[in-house]
């Protein structure tokens, strides 16, 4: 689902060139969840939006869910990441003024072609908000969420959006330990559904859910 | 992105910054109120010009020519064959005469119905012109007749319109008596007169007879300072007042296209002719005046729709910098730069939308604001219009697309920046 072959990601710091990824391979099967481990500054989010198509701007191939994002255009990228990948962030998982349930059922507003008929969306919206919890917080706006509740329509979101991939930036971080145990559920109920998971995190709550755990170090993982 | 997630995005965005948008939606706005209410205001005011000023565009009128010319260049007198020569110029459709009467008109008493509307004891010297029916068949209801009368039947008479609007606003007041009843239609009015009597008792005729006009209708086409009655009256009369033929005093020229008429006024310049501009020069005079305010007013108020345009883009600008973690999420979520460009795009749209059309509203309410003070501050005057100002439906549209535009055209800038915002970088 997910696959990396000596990526390389490197950013101008005045004059310099700094080498962030230098050769990273990576394969994620579905149904897989893989943790990337790593100091801060290590390049571990970098990793994640290249494997997203969010970063364009790498060396090397990588392919998710089999279409390969070299050489694709904004738009083709945009396709990708709303109809193949789903996010997770730490923080600002929620486009502000919009009701939870209308941030879970984005991607599907998101979506170019033939649209879900809106009930439709709103029904199956609701649906994943049910199942993470939130169903009574349907109509509130992210600004009354707690950041639990706020990673939880990001997870909604992703249900409903059932991606191939779901990449997921320290997704536990801000979390007390019971709602962190709570977002790791989720994701085992993703991969069991056949989604490829690759969480990057330095929280050992996290990295211990994975059937793998990998560590980027000095751009490269090991 | 399909429509309704563009909707659903540009309004979330609205909703997330009110005060912003409110204030963005009220400089739209005020640009629209100030374009519908200043070039309402100056159409108004044409309108009203052209009601006191009528012009028909496709009208030359000829008169006879300088007489120091007229016998070198085999011009100058309007007569039945000078009028044939000037109908068979190229682009003139018909040529109407007029002659004024030689004999002097007088109308000692008011017309039945209408004493109050009289000075006691005033008899009224009326200039006569005889005109060519075609000049007024336009103007002529149907089955009411305007041919000179066989028997002893009134003479049909044409007045112009704008006589009773001065009369009334200007002539009753000065007189002191009662204006012309509301909605009083004087079509089919007789007033006794007497042929051949002048208030200049040496300019009396010897032969005096008593007779009586009747209305026949109203026209602009007529002059203002005389009655009109028809040309066939007019020679009958001079026949019997032993009058020689006068010639005519005026053809009046209708051309084919108000194209035609500076070609068909040269012609009649060469052929020896006069060319009274007069009339057409004051409409026209009265007209560039009232275009040329228009036009500026119009520029202030696109000025004003511009400065909006700006207030949007600052708003709009600001608005993208404060929201671009929202705008990076909807690029992880699937949105393309060109989706995004367009959501600020849109919300731009809606603010202006929102904003033309209470501008417009309010463009409206100013009007009628205005119409009130006006009504009550200004005297009455000939041809005071009801309203200062005419809003057209195309004015009420341009007003609404004038402020969705210029906001659409302010927020380019912040449209193009949200489409650059690096996901990456902004959500790291």
């Amino acid at each position: 689902m997910i696959s990396l072959a000596g990526v390389t990601r490197a950013f101008r710091d005045g004059d310099r060139q700094v080498p962030v990824l230098r050769g990273v391979d990576l394969e994620v099967a579905a149904g897989e969840i893989t943790a990337v481990v790593g100091g801060s500054g290590s390049g571990k989010s970098t990793l994640l939006y290249v494997a997203g198509g969010l970063d364009a701007g790498f060396g090397g191939e990588v392919t998710v869910a089999g279409l390969r994002l070299r050489g694709l255009g904004p738009a083709r990228l945009a396709a990708l990441r709303n109809e193949k990948v789903g996010f997770v962030f730490q923080a600002f998982n929620l486009v502000s003024g919009l009701p939870a349930l209308d941030n879970v059922i984005l991607p599907g507003l998101l979506r170019r072609g033939a649209a879900e008929p809106r009930a439709a969306l709103r029904a199956r919206g609701q649906e994943a908000l049910a199942r993470v919890g939130l169903a009574d917080k349907a109509h509130l706006d992210p600004a009354r969420l707690s950041g639990g509740e706020r990673q939880r329509v990001a997870i909604a979101r992703a249900l409903l959006a059932r991606p191939a991939v779901l990449l997921a930036d320290e997704p536990t971080g801000n979390l007390d330990a019971v709602t962190g145990a709570t977002v790791i559920s989720l994701f085992e109920e993703l991969a069991r559904g056949g989604a490829a998971v690759l969480v990057v995190t330095h929280e050992e709550r996290v990295s211990c859910a994975a059937g793998r755990v990998l560590t980027l170090r000095d751009g490269r993982l090991s | 992105m399909s429509g309704r997630g563009l909707l659903a995005l540009a309004l979330a965005s609205l909703r997330a910054a009110p005060g912003a948008a409110v204030v963005d939606a009220v400089a739209s706005a005020l640009g629209a109120a100030a374009l519908v209410l200043f070039v309402g205001l100056g159409l108004g005011v044409g309108d009203a010009a052209r009601r006191m000023f009528p012009a028909d565009d496709r009208l030359v009128e000829v008169v006879p020519g300088p007489s120091a010319l007229s016998g070198l260049l085999g011009g100058g007198r309007l007569d039945e064959a000078a009028r044939a020569r000037l109908a068979a110029l190229p682009g003139v459709q018909a040529a109407w005469p007029r002659q004024n009467l030689q004999v002097p008109v007088a109308a000692p008493e008011a017309p039945r119905g209408l004493e109050a509307a009289w000075a006691p004891g005033m008899t009224l010297q009326i200039p006569v012109v005889g005109i060519d029916p075609g000049l007024v068949a336009a103007d002529t209801r149907p089955g009411v007749s305007f041919a000179d009368p066989t028997g002893d039947g009134p003479i049909p008479v044409f007045l112009s319109r704008r006589l009773l609007e001065i009369y009334d606003k200007t002539i009753a007041p000065t007189w002191g008596v009662p204006g012309l009843p509301r909605g009083f239609d004087p079509v089919g009015l007789e007033l006794p007169v007497r042929l051949g009597v002048s208030i200049v008792p040496s300019r009396s005729e010897r032969l005096v007879l008593d007779s009586r006009v009747k209305l026949a209708g109203l026209s602009d086409r007529v002059p203002l300072y005389a009655m009109a009655v028809p040309l066939d009256t007019v020679r009958r009369l001079h026949a019997l007042y032993r009058r020689s033929d006068p010639g005519y005093g005026q053809v009046t020229l209708l051309a084919a296209r108000p194209d035609d008429v500076p070609a068909i006024a040269a012609a009649a310049r060469r052929m020896g002719f006069g060319v009274d501009a007069s009339e057409r020069s004051a409409a026209e005079r009265v007209g560039t005046v009232v275009a040329v305010t228009t036009s500026a007013l119009a520029v202030l108020a696109l000025l004003m729709s511009a400065l909006a345009a700006l207030a949007i883009a600052r708003s709009r600008a600001a608005s993208v910098a404060a929201r671009a973690r929202d705008l990076a999420l909807l690029q992880a979520l699937g949105a393309s730069p060109g989706d995004l460009r367009a959501v600020v795009l849109l919300e731009a749209a809606l603010l202006g939308g929102a904003g033309g059309l209470a501008g417009v509203a309010l463009g409206r309410l100013a009007g009628l604001a205005g119409d009130l003070a006006w009504r009550r501050l200004l005297p009455d005057f000939p041809y005071r219009p009801e309203t200062f100002f005419h809003f057209p439906g195309w004015l009420l549209a341009a007003g609404l697309l004038v402020a969705a535009g210029a906001a659409v055209l302010g927020a380019l800038g912040p449209a193009d920046a949200a489409a650059r915002v690096d996901p990456a970088r902004t959500l790291s």
